[in-house]
């Protein structure tokens, strides 16, 4: 029915240098791609000369990322039909008004990451978010949360903003994270309000000596590819219902093309999930001996340290660090090492496109040889049927 | 690792489960698996009462929804766990055409039929017996009960694999042509009941669904493609509840069937629903045509293990099966089951955690 017009002309509003509104964008896509609707998608590369124009543009209709309040002000008198993207709000009066919103649940994504710390066995938590600035009321949103769960559990609430991250520079920014960091009572879980925070601070962590996670345990929000890619420890995410987000978006400017009136629909999207990677695996330790063994172990366990390197890092003998280790663990300093570097490998074996013997490498084995034969006595698969499973299930969806 | 308390599938001997106002003693028995995982069924309905499965951190909860005890299973009206049969799903105006005989059924919903009548297999005292490592429900469903022609003997396999698949293998045999729809009907909730089913994500394989009328009956086939109903890509339960669409509007949620591709009889994947908050994970698996997608919004008067009622959403059904109404359809000779022929299912479910 669609292909007897020519296709409708729709603004994409969207800052594409955000790992968040790529991912709506990519969910637009989706849509269209499933119902074959032809548009013809404005994608500006510096969105913001767009928003400035755009009661001048001769188009169809607007998707856009609301939380900027830039663009929000410039679509609130839009003749053309525009839906909206962006965060949720618990005072429904922030909505802006005649506008169908399409909304992250802020508070949904607060609790994911909230109750997987409190899964970790953690007995106290604390928050890293950020300065209010204009464009991150999202941000204030998510601490509000927090600190209401906190409040409801009958937590001691503990929030840091820190800096904004552009301004100070980034040595005094990281100076004063850690004294904060220092200065928590630990074991900490620490929810952030972004990755680009989380990785932050882990950074400042490693930097202070402090063991992420056995003493603070660190959980970000976006599942953001570059900053896992930046970080050390690889860090636990909160992922949004981005796409989905995208889907509904799609969803609705194509209804409203078609003459529905959708000025009152609000669709508010759970999170998708909650990646969880080492910087929230905590385990309640009692031996520090242990805990820094590990906090080796897992910073250049991949590097073919031996029982021996890591005895000499935490400054014991190696008997007397194998007797820690049989008493907490159950296991040899000898298994620990391997049980990273075969987590290690599983890891990039799910998600990652690298050869399989770069793998081996990677993690720290001698040869792939050893790899295949460790890999199949410990799990009963070669990592080639490991790695095909989960590339058919991580394709987004089931065989 | 630790050490599993059962290094491979059981399944236990009969326990008693108090009994009915009329007298009638009713059982349960239990499955378990290397995986800890415990499965409770009972004689009455061939009820799935409760499954403990662990979560992402290996602890348990019962992902299941269920009553307190026996008479709130034989009052209470959302066929919670129960196998049911002889028909799963609607008949329109309870009524039929076979072979030139007109049958009237009984209309227990909005003058259709409804999983089988008022007395439907649900309600029944099913015989169970141990059967290796599984049980064996066994169910003789006279001629007449319902308005159904012919006497039907029913037996379903229900197992529990270490895989965390439990399995439901159906057969039946009937000595009169007769309509036989078989399904399950449990509430999933896999975070055991913390948070409702708006926050799990389904990916259901089905590229069209059956659009219903106000009774629920099926009147057409429609794409999913765009629509609320379009699960081809893993979507969160919430946000489509909230997408406008008329077919929810009518149904105030999901209660469709959608169709499920062309190789029925082939046991494939067909749906898996996936909770972020606890790392669980349910498949479906079967070989029936279609998957009956139900979200659980009539759930409000239906009472709870603990005194209270649940919540609408609470719980949700994927329930295998043939075409609501397909016997008053082009299609009616594929669920007629005649003497000499044997009905068969295969349908299970498998929970894991990601």
């Amino acid at each position: 029915m669609e292909s007897t017009h020519s296709p409708h002309r729709i603004a994409l509003l969207f800052n594409a240098n955000k790992g968040f509104d790529r991912e709506v964008i990519a969910g637009i896509g989706q849509y269209l791609n499933s119902t074959r609707v032809e548009w013809d998608l404005f994608l500006e590369e510096d969105f913001r000369s767009r928003v400035q124009g755009i009661e001048r543009w001769r188009g169809d209709g607007i998707i856009a990322d609301f939380d900027d309040p830039q663009v929000a002000q410039a679509l609130a008198a839009s003749k053309l039909p525009v839906v909206a993207v962006g965060g949720s709000y618990r005072d429904a009066s922030l909505y802006p008004a005649h506008i169908p919103y399409i909304a992250t649940d802020n508070a949904k994504v607060v609790q994911l990451g909230y109750r997987h710390l409190i899964d970790q066995g953690l007995p106290r938590f604390a928050y890293y978010g950020l300065p209010p600035a204009p464009g991150n009321a999202w941000a204030a949103e998510r601490e509000t949360t927090f600190i209401e769960l906190l409040q409801t559990d009958g937590m001691e609430v503990t929030v840091y903003r820190g800096l904004p991250t552009s301004a100070g520079g980034w040595d005094n920014s990281v100076e004063q994270l850690i004294e904060w960091l220092q200065g928590l009572p630990k074991p900490v879980g620490i929810l952030c309000v972004t990755d680009a925070r989380a990785r932050q601070l882990v950074q400042a962590c490693l930097l202070a000596r402090i063991a992420v996670p056995e003493q603070v345990a660190v959980v970000g929000i976006d599942n953001d590819p570059m900053a896992q890619l930046l970080t050390r420890v690889p860090l636990t995410s909160v992922m949004q219902g981005t796409e989905e987000m995208g889907r509904t978006a799609a969803h609705l400017l194509h209804q409203m093309l078609r003459g529905a009136d959708h000025s009152a629909t609000r669709v508010v999207v759970p999170p998708a999930g909650i990646n969880v990677q080492a910087s929230s695996r905590h385990q309640p330790l009692r031996s520090p001996l242990v805990m820094r063994a590990r906090h080796y172990i897992r910073q250049y366990g991949c590097l073919g340290i031996k029982t021996e390197q890591v005895a000499d890092y935490v400054g014991v003998s190696r008997t007397a660090l194998e007797e820690h280790f049989r008493r907490e663990l159950k296991q040899t300093v000898h298994q620990a090492l391997l049980q990273h570097k075969l987590e290690t490998a599983r890891e990039l074996l799910a998600h990652s496109a690298l050869p399989l013997a770069d793998i081996a490498v990677r993690c720290g084995f001698t040869s792939l040889q050893y790899m295949y034969a460790v890999f199949r006595r410990e799990f009963d698969i070669t990592p080639k049927q490991f790695q095909a499973q989960h590339r058919s299930a991580a394709s987004g969806n089931p065989p | 690792m630790t050490t599993p308390l059962h290094p491979t599938a059981t399944a236990s001997s009969a326990m008693p489960w108090g009994s009915l106002l009329d007298g009638r003693k009713v059982h349960r028995w239990t499955l378990r698996n290397a995986q800890d995982m415990r499965v409770d069924i009972s004689d009455l309905g061939g009820s799935l009462l409760s499954w403990y499965a662990p979560d992402r951190q290996g602890r348990l909860a019962d992902v299941v929804l269920g009553h307190a005890d026996p008479e709130s299973y034989a009052q209470a009206k959302g066929y919670m766990g129960a196998q049911i049969g002889r028909w799963a799903n609607r008949i329109r105006h309870g009524s039929f055409e076979l072979d030139g005989v007109g049958y009237k059924l009984d209309r227990n919903q909005n003058g259709n039929l409804l999983h089988g009548g008022s007395e439907g297999f649900h309600q029944a005292l099913w015989q169970v017996e141990p059967d290796g490592d599984g049980l064996l429900l066994i169910l003789h469903s006279p001629d007449g009960e319902g308005g159904f022609p012919g006497n039907l003997d029913v037996q379903v396999r229900m197992a529990l694999a270490d895989d965390g698949s439990l399995s439901m293998d159906y057969q039946a045999r009937c000595d009169q042509a007769s309509p036989v729809n078989l399904t399950a009907h449990p509430y999933f909730n896999l975070g055991g009941g913390r948070g409702d089913i708006r926050d799990h994500l389904l990916w259901l394989d089905a590229e069209n669904f059956l659009a219903v009328d106000a009774g629920l009956i099926p009147t057409a086939q429609e794409s999913v493609a765009g629509s609320a109903f379009d699960f081809r890509r893993a979507a969160p339960l919430g946000s489509r509840l909230n997408w406008p669409h008329p077919q929810l509007s009518v149904a105030g949620g999901f209660d469709h069937c959608y169709c499920l591709g062309d190789s029925p009889g082939q046991p494939r994947k067909v749906a898996q629903v996936c909770d972020p908050a606890s790392g669980r994970r349910l498949s479906v698996i079967t070989d029936q045509p279609g998957l009956q997608l139900y979200t659980g919004q009539h759930l409000a008067d239906s009472p709870n293990r603990d005194g209270g009622h649940y919540r609408p959403f609470d719980g949700l059904c994927l329930e295998a099966q043939a075409f609501p109404n397909q016997i008053n359809s082009a299609s009616a000779e594929q669920v007629v089951l005649r003497p000499g022929a044997v009905y068969r299912q295969h349908t299970r479910y498998q929970l894991d955690t990601y």
